[in-house]
């Protein structure tokens, strides 16, 4: 059973992000699995993703905190460091990570990576090409897949 | 009151000495007996420095401590006690100090010199580390934990200012904030050498006589030198006054602060007493004027503590809030608990960046699985368990 021996930090954590959730996240652990969290991002003001609401999914695992969290968007996006898969191309999630990090550290780092592009450092190819050659019309597709599949509806 | 550590590892550093990567950033040192011309200086650390200058001790390296002072906080009552750490070494790198887990979007960069405010200190002393192997295994990491000093008199060294006697505009006049739990004297001194025995002989004895000034016990009291007693600074180059020479031992503002024969309560275990040999707390500094013009501001770049014979430098910790002590551990606190398992009450500080952030037992489990600082990611060479006593009150 997953949530036997479960550690006092993810109680902790879990807690904390309950009673005091930062702003524009949203994260409650699965009812069968407490190291599995559904979690849901709005996209930042005065970015492409304004307005949207970004399903993730975030899966603490048994090393955790010794190792990063899983965390994959469920919400197609269309954004140079996400691929189509949702997987995310984030320093801290790899090499980067620190046992200091947290869950809600996590998040807000995903929603600033949201804020702030990086199609110097691409996990998708293709939209990190149409970034860099024409940035105006890239903000403008992944505007477009906001409404078209973070409306929330 | 009080926080201490004690040395369980007397003969870590020769094994240190061979187990570790090329340190970072390299360190140097000095002694008072023997002073090392052929070391290059520091390199200028990745973030930013603490102030002070590094120490080897001068005596027998393995039971040689370094202390830290504990700053007072800005609002809780003053205390005067002090880090003590044996067979320990710094390095000048010191960074976000904090007690939360850092966002890694918004990271802490404290400057050293405000860093102090509500976190104590320690200091380091630490024995040359030869650049090893660069492949070493897993890193030995030592473990220590810590036992304490006192400190009788702790001169607060944000609030050291260097001010025109009104009266004489050429001369200057010392002030600062100071904390004393018995009566004592302040001496001051300009372009000071330290030597042996902590000892400290001006330059130019003719025409910078030390001062001394009485000061009776109290915490938060001001000192003012007396107008009249002041100095005029215009005999210096201004880039001496700017610059210190640690590796000289060689300060432009000295402030030696001693308390007078201590109580019957210092009495060594055995019953003997200590001999005569005065408790100090000694402050560094150089004095800057920006552009050449302005009034001088006082800079910090040291303090040493002087006790029962044995030298310490004072350095700070991050993220040891006054509180962070086991008894009065508040499971709500997020700035007091681990940051690993965020459950204990964190009492071990990573070495050399300085960083206050984890329980031992994390501590224990994180060394062998990574040598970075959970918070800085800096490399770690030592781990510093800090007891805390709250029974000698």
């Amino acid at each position: 059973m997953a949530n036997s021996n479960l550690p006092r930090r993810i109680i902790k954590e879990t807690q904390r992000l309950l009673s005091e959730p930062a702003p524009g996240i949203s994260a409650s652990p699965s009812e069968d699995n407490m190291r599995y969290f559904n979690v849901m991002i709005l996209g930042p003001t005065q970015s492409p993703y304004e307005g949207g609401v970004f399903k993730l999914e975030l899966f603490l695992p048994e090393e955790y905190p010794m190792a990063a969290p899983k965390v994959r968007f469920l919400t197609k996006i269309y954004h140079p460091n996400i691929d189509k898969l949702g997987r995310i191309c984030l320093d801290i999630l790899k090499d980067k990570w620190s046992p200091a990090l947290q869950i809600r550290t996590v998040l807000l780092s995903i929603q600033a990576l949201l804020s702030a592009p990086n199609p110097d450092d691409p996990l998708s190819e293709n939209i990190a090409k149409h970034w860099k050659s024409n940035e105006a019309e890239a903000v403008e597709t992944a505007k477009e897949w906001t409404r078209l599949y973070a409306s929330g509806a | 009151m009080g926080i201490s550590w004690s040395n369980t590892n007397s003969n870590s550093n020769r094994r240190r000495r061979n187990n570790y990567p090329p340190p970072f950033p390299p360190p140097y040192y000095y002694s008072s007996d023997a002073h090392p011309p052929q070391l290059p200086p520091p390199p200028p650390p990745s973030q930013p420095p603490p102030p002070q200058g590094y120490y080897f001790p001068p005596t027998n390296p393995s039971t040689t401590p370094y202390v830290g002072t504990h700053p007072l906080p800005p609002a809780p009552p003053p205390q005067t006690h002090s880090f003590y750490y044996s067979n320990g070494y710094a390095t000048p790198t010191a960074a976000a100090a904090t007690t939360n887990a850092p966002n890694y979007a918004n990271r802490l960069h404290y400057h050293p010199y405000y860093a102090n405010q509500g976190a104590p200190a320690w200091a380091p002393v630490r024995p040359p580390v030869a650049a090893a192997a660069a492949a070493a295994p897993p890193p030995y990491v030592d473990h220590q934990t810590t036992k304490k000093i006192r400190n009788d008199v702790n001169l607060h060294k944000d609030t050291l200012r260097l001010e025109i006697d009104e009266l004489n505009p050429d001369h200057h006049l010392v002030s600062f904030v100071f904390d004393a739990l018995f009566d004592g004297r302040f001496t001051i001194y300009y372009l000071a050498k330290e030597e042996e025995k902590c000892r400290f002989i001006p330059l130019y004895p003719d025409a910078f006589a030390p001062i001394s000034f009485p000061f009776q016990k109290g915490v938060g009291q001001k000192f003012c030198q007396p107008p009249g007693t002041g100095i005029d600074l215009g005999f210096f180059e201004l880039e001496d006054l700017a610059k210190p020479s640690p590796e000289e031992d060689l300060f432009p503002l000295v402030i030696c602060a001693e308390t007078s024969m201590r109580t019957s309560e210092d009495e060594t275990s055995d019953g003997s007493t200590i001999d005569a040999s005065p408790h100090m707390q000694i402050t560094q500094a150089v004095l800057v004027k920006s552009n050449g013009i302005g009034p001088f501001e006082v800079k910090v770049i040291r303090q040493i503590l002087w006790i029962d014979g044995v030298r310490y430098e004072l350095r700070e910790l991050y993220g040891i809030g006054s509180g962070s002590t086991a008894a009065d551990f508040d499971d709500n606190d997020p700035g007091k608990e681990c940051v690993i398992c965020m459950t204990e009450p964190k009492d071990t500080a990573v070495l050399p960046c300085r960083h206050m952030c984890m329980c031992s037992e994390c501590a224990k489990a994180l060394r062998l699985q990574s040598n970075k600082c959970p918070i800085c990611r800096q490399p770690i060479e030592e781990l510093m368990e800090i007891k805390i006593n709250n029974d000698d009150k």
